[in-house]
């Protein structure tokens, strides 16, 4: 699948027989995945299935027992972590703040390389789920769930990268709100960005506009459950 | 100056003593009574046994009979501390940096004191190096104890925002830093403070021995500050080195945080 699409040139994040066992158990089981540089792909599926499980195996931060991860063509194990997961973005259920400011929360990912992001860069990244610049200010301890959410959107886009998982990105937020961030998500998708997006929301997949999967006791299948 | 020496007979008073811990244990329903028990009985043949080895050591002055008992009690602290260590991905593999951290601890505190400053003859001598050796690495083994537990309980409790910096891009060093820092400044505290109060409440040991065994207060104060700072050196030392060996225990090769 990978080689094929990398062979036109196209941008990709893949994997191939994911298989993660944890006591006897296999949360994740024989996973075939694929997705373009500005597609967005919907996993649905019951609680406990393995989608979160699946996003950190695919932003390797979780080592999986049996296949491999792809970043266009290339497997995982050949591409230096740091590298990968620059490119990679993985925002998870419950994203925990950093220390200090909202600001210093986006500035995060740069900083860590040495880099130091300009205001109006911060300013930008807000923008873009968004957010209004006078929040760069506020203390992120203090935001609402939501806000939350939305800050380490941020957070990861600040790193600029090529593919982007998104764990219930819209689980602290009202309908409304919810509505606001699929479409800056249908957004970045429009400018180039892949998207993985975990949803318990049927309705999200056609507010996408996005291929369905459906994930069953640790197997991914095409289409709706 | 007369030395008043403590004879066996009223060694054995002294451990009434301990029936009195005992008797309030009892009383207060602490259900401590066992432990008083052994833990008087365990350091009496200990400090006894050691009286003993001691001397033995002292009358037959050698380089190797010292680099033995170094390395004993170089291991046993290595062991002790590792042992108490209660979050650990593998507590098995605890020993190994366990050691390294408090054996560069030691060299690092040590060699350059009797070296330099305190030089008795000949340098290997029991009676000097024995003691001090054994104040660095039992300040040595706290440290990393302290600086292991806290390290692997706090990663452990905090391996959301652990995992969210390595997504962003994090090295393992990066990821763990907060964790590292609050660890080590924690267990340096107890051997600042001991500087910050020093003489204020309590004399510290090797002074009172000094002073109980009739040396002059002005020379054992010299002595007792030579130790101070070494304890201070050993506890940097030894803490950064155990907390830098944690992080190989806490992530993957591949960067991952290890599920524990
Ligand atoms: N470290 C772990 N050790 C053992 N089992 C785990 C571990 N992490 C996850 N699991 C199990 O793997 C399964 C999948 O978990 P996962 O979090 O991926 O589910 P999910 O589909 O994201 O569920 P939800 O919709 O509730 O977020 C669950 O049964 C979970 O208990
Ligand atoms: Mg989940």
């Amino acid at each position: 699948m990978g080689e094929s699409e990398d062979a036109r040139g196209v941008r990709s994040l893949s994997a191939r027989g994911l298989g993660l066992a944890r006591e006897g158990r296999n949360v994740l089981d024989g996973v075939d995945f694929a997705i373009e540089a500005g597609a967005i792909a919907c996993i649905e599926g019951p609680s406990g299935c393995g989608k979160s499980t699946l996003l950190r195996v695919l932003a390797t931060l979780l080592e999986p027992t049996a296949g491999e991860v792809y970043l266009e063509g290339v497997a995982a194990h050949a591409i230096a972590p740091r590298t990968f997961r620059r490119r990679v973005a993985y925002v998870p259920q419950q994203a925990p703040m950093l220390e200090g400011t909202v600001a210093d929360n986006v500035a995060a990912g740069p900083r860590l390389r040495g880099a130091q992001p300009t205001p109006t860069r911060v300013e930008q990244c807000l923008a873009l789920v968004g957010l209004d610049g006078a929040f760069a200010a506020r203390p992120a301890s203090e935001l609402s769930g939501g806000e939350r959410q939305r800050v380490a959107l941020a957070r990861a886009l600040a790193n600029e990268p090529e593919f982007l998982l998104l764990d219930e990105p819209t689980a602290a937020l009202d309908t409304r709100a919810a509505e606001r961030i699929l479409e800056r998500v249908r957004a970045l998708a429009r400018e180039g960005l892949g998207l993985v997006v975990v949803t318990h929301e049927p309705t999200h997949a056609a507010a996408l506009g996005a291929r369905r999967r459906t994930m069953h006791a640790g197997r991914l299948r095409e289409g709706e459950g | 100056m007369s030395y008043v020496e403590v004879p066996l007979t009223r060694l054995a008073l002294v451990a009434l003593l301990v029936a009195i811990a005992a008797l309030v244990s009892r009383r207060a329903r602490l259900d401590l009574e066992g432990s008083i028990a052994w833990a008087a009985v365990r350091g009496a043949v200990q400090l006894l046994a050691v009286g003993y080895a001691l001397r033995l050591l002292f009358a037959y002055e050698h380089v190797l009979s010292l680099a033995l008992a170094l390395s004993v009690m170089t291991l046993v602290a290595a062991w002790t501390a590792a042992r108490r260590v209660e979050h650990a991905p593998d507590r098995r593999a605890l020993f190994w940096p366990a050691l390294a951290a408090i054996t560069a601890g030691g060299v690092v505190s040590l060699v350059p004191v009797f070296a330099l400053v305190i030089t008795p003859t000949p340098w290997y001598s029991g009676r000097y190096v024995i003691p001090i050796a054994g104040m660095m690495l039992s300040n040595a083994m706290n440290v990393v104890a302290l600086t292991l537990e806290r390290i692997f309980a706090s990663a452990r409790a905090e391996a959301p925002r652990i995992e969210q910096l390595l997504a962003l891009g994090a090295s393992p060093e990066q990821a763990l830093h907060a964790q590292e820092r609050a660890a080590l400044r924690a267990a340096m505290t107890p051997t600042l403070n001991g500087l910050f109060t020093v003489g204020l409440v309590a004399l510290p040991g090797m002074m009172t021995g000094q002073i109980v065994s009739g040396i002059d207060p002005k020379s054992a104060v010299r002595y007792q500050l030579v130790v101070l700072f070494q304890l201070v050196a050993v506890a940097a030392v030894a803490g950064w080195v155990a907390a830098t060996l944690s992080r190989r225990m806490l992530f993957t090769s591949r960067e991952q945080l290890r599920p524990f």
